[in-house]
């Protein structure tokens, strides 16, 4: 039970840092501190090393500081050109499924109306409309990927 | 509560929020005068939290990236420096964990046990001397100590937060906090013997 009164009051005294050795602390903790010279010394030593802690003298070099100004400016710029980029696509995106959406049905009647004409089958027309449909994304795709291979080749997407 | 606490807590949260608005904006400016405001403290803890001032100085600049890129996420109801300094101490301790998969004692290999030498404006030759090897064997004493002890010593006694701030930085209740503080001031007493009073 003593004991643990003992720890109770280090605790405080360790937790409080230097404002806890003033007459900041609890009443408790200072009728205690002062009948208890184990208590008493472990509250200046405590006091001792807290001050040395705040001692230590540590900066930063300003070398460091200007190199990371210019690094987060440099991110910055980065992140932004790639929200832009990223705004750019997503409003492609949005328009070439608008075009699609409306001029799909048109196509679909075109090809049909051909297919009468030419007195084909159903399922003929309806390949090449389908063929026609997707040739365009198929067109990208390949592009793409021409390019992703020739940059990886070069090394440019490396490191 | 009264007016000038009212008051003083107004103008925190104005702040907090201004630098909320400015991060949700990537605002340069504003990124380069927290960078210079924070320099010394944040390059501090990282210092003493690694035990190597050359990671601590590539951590230093990932931790403002990292602010850079999750700046929406900062909430202005905190302070800022709570939410730096737990980026800066997550990424020490995935940086750590990657390179080691243990605690962050053992980033410290043999060669590293001299971790810092500090930096000392002070005019008088013997005075820097005195205070270049006081540091030393601060930081030496530091990185003998278990490293969670560690943070909650730094945080506390070196940069000045509360014990609830630290417990939002390390993620750990009041109590451990707490506790963590006098297990460290206990570990470090008799390694900082010779340099006390």
């Amino acid at each position: 039970m003593k004991r643990d009164v003992h720890e109770q009051v280090r605790e405080w005294i360790a937790s409080a840092g230097a404002a806890g050795l003033t007459d900041s602390q609890p009443s408790w903790v200072q009728a205690h501190v002062q009948d208890c010279e184990s208590c008493r010394n472990y509250a200046e030593a405590a006091g001792q090393l807290i001050r040395c802690l705040r001692s230590a003298p540590l900066a930063a070099d300003l070398s460091l500081v200007r190199t990371t100004q210019m690094r987060v400016r440099l991110h910055a710029q980065q992140l932004r050109q790639k929200q832009e980029r990223l705004w750019l696509i997503c409003a492609s995106c949005a328009l070439v499924g608008l075009m699609a959406a409306t001029t799909t049905p048109l196509l679909w009647r075109g090809f049909q109306w051909m297919g009468e004409w030419a007195r084909v089958s159903s399922p003929v027309w309806q390949v090449g409309f389908a063929l026609f449909w997707i040739a365009p994304a198929l067109a990208a795709s390949v592009l793409l990927l021409a390019r992703g291979t020739y940059l990886t080749n070069n090394g440019r997407w490396q490191g | 509560m009264n007016a000038a606490a009212c008051y003083f807590l107004n103008g925190m949260e104005s702040e907090t929020s201004a630098i909320a608005r400015g991060l949700r904006r990537r605002d340069p400016d504003l990124l380069d005068r927290l960078i210079e405001q924070y320099q010394h403290r944040l390059l501090r803890f990282l210092v003493y939290l690694t035990g190597d001032r050359q990671l601590a100085q590539d951590l230093f600049q990932e931790t403002w990236i990292r602010v850079l890129e999750r700046g929406n996420q900062y909430d202005p109801k905190h302070e800022f420096s709570t939410w730096l300094f737990t980026i800066a101490r997550n990424l020490s301790i995935d940086y750590l964990r990657k390179k080691r998969p243990a605690s962050l004692d053992e980033l410290l290999g043999e060669e590293n046990h001299s971790p810092e030498l500090p930096v000392d404006n002070r005019p008088s030759a013997l005075e820097v001397a005195t205070q270049h090897e006081q540091a030393e064997r601060i930081s030496a004493a530091l990185v003998c100590i278990p490293a969670e002890y560690r943070e909650a010593v730094v945080l506390r006694f070196q940069e000045g937060m509360t014990l609830e701030e630290i417990g939002a930085v390390t993620g750990a209740p009041v109590g451990t906090v707490k506790s963590r503080l006098y297990r460290g001031l206990n570990a470090l007493m008799p390694l900082l013997k010779g340099a006390l009073g």
